[in-house]
């Protein structure tokens, strides 16, 4: 199982780890020791999140507002925990960590990809939240401790991510072989780069969201 | 600068910010009423999220540079590679490693 998870979540080491990297470097520039990066990787475990932080870190912004930042910044998770409702098993710690680590690389793939019949699903997934955020976790750390003496050119590694959602929206496509949630969504994005460029993507999700439900609406009326 | 007690109380409200916004739905949703609905949104968000992710990855791009150029390359490598042989890894890697390449010539 532990071989097939390491293959599934190798695009999200390639997208995690240069990104951990970078948001190591900027933190140690604040001057803190480095094991704090690689705490705030373990607790926060969220990527714009922690590089906005260390913007706010270093203007000393007060407790209220990096509370309500944080959570507009992440407010797209509301609706990723909509299609996984079903999918994370019973209440327990396990449940509660695959809630934790849900991150938008984890989301796609859990969503997309088909667990191999001989695994438990919870378990599985569990393995992929684990994996992931020890990649980032290491990325952190790696950025913090040596970022005077990296000399690997990771430029352009950030791509994986880009090349990871480009290949699940093909497999979503294969799967859902619809053409409008496609539509509805590349529309909403059109609509939300131009209206909302710095916050396009959580524009982008409630508009699809609302048109979607609001051409159901319209659907059943028809029916009656 | 360094005030120890002030990044870790930053740490704790960024933790419990960022887990409000991942727990919410779980939590709303966890006693089965409007099912219908929360069962059709299921079933559309991934395609829809999914789509947006990637417009969302290309929208800092500058077209008008090599960056674009490159971009539509190594995304050009990974559909190419994913639709012959569909197996993500080889695509992801094949478009990433295209991409890595071109910037850093």
């Amino acid at each position: 199982m532990i071989r097939s998870v390491i293959k599934t979540t190798l695009p999200i080491l390639f997208g995690f780890l240069p990104l951990g990297i970078a948001f190591g470097i900027l933190f140690q520039e604040l001057g803190y020791p480095w094991y704090f990066a690689t705490l705030m990787g373990i607790c926060v475990y969220a990527g714009a999140a922690q590089f906005m932080a260390v913007g706010m870190l270093g203007a000393g912004v007060g407790l209220f507002e990096i509370a309500i930042s944080t959570f507009f910044l992440n407010s797209r998770h509301l609706f990723y925990g909509l299609a996984l409702l079903n999918s994370f098993g019973s209440w327990g710690l396990r449940k509660f960590y695959l809630i934790f680590g849900l991150t938008d690389e984890t989301y796609a793939l859990m969503t997309t990809i088909k667990v191999p019949k001989e695994f438990n699903r919870e378990r599985y997934y569990f393995l992929i939240t684990l994996f992931s955020q020890s990649y980032w976790v290491l990325g952190c750390s790696i950025g913090a401790l040596a970022s005077s003496s990296l000399n690997f050119n990771t430029e352009g590694m950030d791509f994986a991510a880009t090349a990871l959602f480009t290949v699940l929206l093909i497999e979503q496509w294969l799967k859902v072989r619809k053409p409008l949630p496609f539509v509805v969504a590349f529309g909403s994005s059109c609509i939300a780069l131009i209206l909302f460029f710095q916050h396009m993507l959580l524009a982008a999700i409630v508009l699809s969201i609302t048109t979607i439900i609001f051409l159901r609406f319209i659907k059943s009326k028809q029916n009656d | 600068m360094t005030d120890i007690s002030y990044l870790l109380l930053v740490m704790l409200v960024m933790t419990v910010a960022t887990y409000a916004t991942r727990l919410t739905p779980f939590v709303l949703f966890s006693r089965g009423q409007e099912r219908a609905l929360i069962n059709f949104i299921a079933k559309n968000t991934p395609p829809m999220i999914m789509t947006i992710l990637v417009i969302y990855m290309l929208k800092g791009v500058n077209y008008l540079s090599f960056e674009g150029v490159y971009t539509f390359i190594a995304i050009l490598v990974t559909v190419v590679f994913h639709l012959y042989k569909r197996n993500a890894l080889l695509s992801i890697i094949a478009g990433t490693a295209v991409y890595m390449v071109a910037v850093q010539m």
